[in-house]
């Protein structure tokens, strides 16, 4: 199943410091050793985290994924991506790292 | 013969180190505070080792092995996610009564999975530091005992098993030989929603329902909560409450009372510090 290999990848962006620098500096050259979907590399190149979750991905994944990896870490920008709109208010995400 | 002397269950809430300042004064007094009314009445039981049950948040675990339930029986440290205030740092451990527990548990059915040097995350590392540390800083000798439960990623321990669980651990510690004298701490938040477009939420009814089964020791009412039900009312981060279950199993009959509770929305979590009395 996709969603057991995305959460493969997930896990590993959230831990592995050599697979995340894989990620920031080349992503289709490690995305192409994952047996996914084009839908399904788009949605992590993209950082679709709702897609994802919609996808089945646990969401402790997808915020540990966006706050190790995302070009903007906060957890506002991660609800608003989340929400696909704009977060309201002060949002505290239990993954974050300042 | 070893004996549990008593229980506490209280959260593990990393965005209390991340953003200690977001709450209000007085509720951040409260919570650091309630830490510390748990290591004064922690350092009144004269315990020995402390059983620590946290549940992995997809890190510690990845895809590849995915524990209903483990034991650290060797060395311990952490926490391997590092926080403001929280570095990573050896933990003392209680490796002989982990190790029985976990020969018990394969003798009688309790197939544990064991971790011969593990790295805990926040869901230990939280409570050994805030709860036992201080009372090592008084002199006091006590061994952590690191237990993980499935209650973050699927799939789930069963909220029977975990109880069950908890008897398991209650049952090793009177068969040990030793005279230990054990603490169980169930670390979960109560309702908090963790990654989720929800989060930020807080339940305080579904708080103040689990509170009150681990105050009057309502297995049956804690045992009987569907997954459905959780989830809905109490989110993912409210499965937890399976660590909650495992330290009340491991208690049966005991009574609980409220040491301090707050719905903190800007620590995404509903706080609640209970002590068990054995």
């Amino acid at each position: 199943m996709s969603r057991n290999v995305l959460e493969k990848l997930m896990h590993q962006l959230c831990v592995d410091r050599a697979v995340k620098q894989r990620f920031k500096e080349d992503p289709e050259g490690l995305l192409a050793r994952y047996a996914l979907s084009d839908e399904e590399r788009a949605m992590v190149t993209g950082f679709d985290v709702a897609g994802m979750q919609k996808h089945g991905v646990n969401p402790m994944l997808t915020l540990g994924f966006w706050t190790e990896n995302a070009p903007n870490r906060h957890p506002a920008a991660y609800m608003k991506a989340l929400r696909g709109a704009v977060a309201e208010g002060q949002v505290f995400s239990a993954g974050l790292k300042q | 013969m070893g004996k549990i002397v008593g229980g506490f269950l209280v959260p593990h809430d990393p965005v209390m180190f991340v953003a200690p300042e977001a709450p209000a004064e007085d509720i951040r007094k409260r919570m650091w505070g309630a830490y510390d009314t748990c290591a004064d009445r922690l350092a009144a039981l004269d315990a020995t080792s402390a059983v620590i049950i946290g549940a992995d948040h997809y890190f510690n675990f990845g895809t590849g092995c995915l524990p209903q339930y483990l034991i650290g029986t060797g060395d311990v440290d952490g926490p391997l996610d590092v926080l403001p205030g929280l570095k990573r740092q050896i933990i003392p451990a209680s490796e002989k009564l982990a190790g029985f527990i976990a020969e018990h548990g394969h003798a009688n059915g309790f197939d544990w999975a064991v971790a011969r040097a593990f790295t805990v995350d926040h869901a230990v590392a939280i409570p050994d530091r805030l709860i036992i540390d201080p009372v090592r800083a008084r002199g006091q000798s006590i061994g952590t005992v690191p237990v993980y439960i499935a209650a973050g990623v699927d799939p789930f321990i069963r909220m029977k098993r975990a109880i069950e669980l908890g008897g398991a651990i209650k049952a090793a510690v009177e068969a040990m030989p030793d005279d230990e004298r054990v603490v169980v701490i169930g670390s979960g938040g109560i309702s908090h929603w963790v990654g989720t477009p929800e989060m930020g939420k807080v339940n305080e009814a579904f708080d103040r329902e689990i509170m009150d089964y681990a105050c009057t020791g309502n297995l049956a009412a804690i045992g009987g909560l569907s997954d459905d039900y959780i989830l809905e009312h109490g989110g993912n981060g409210g499965m937890e409450i399976r660590q909650w279950a495992v330290a009340m199993g491991a208690m049966p009959g005991a009574r609980g009372e409220i040491i301090d509770y707050a719905p903190v929305r800007e620590w995404v979590t509903g706080l609640g510090f209970v002590q068990l009395f054995a």
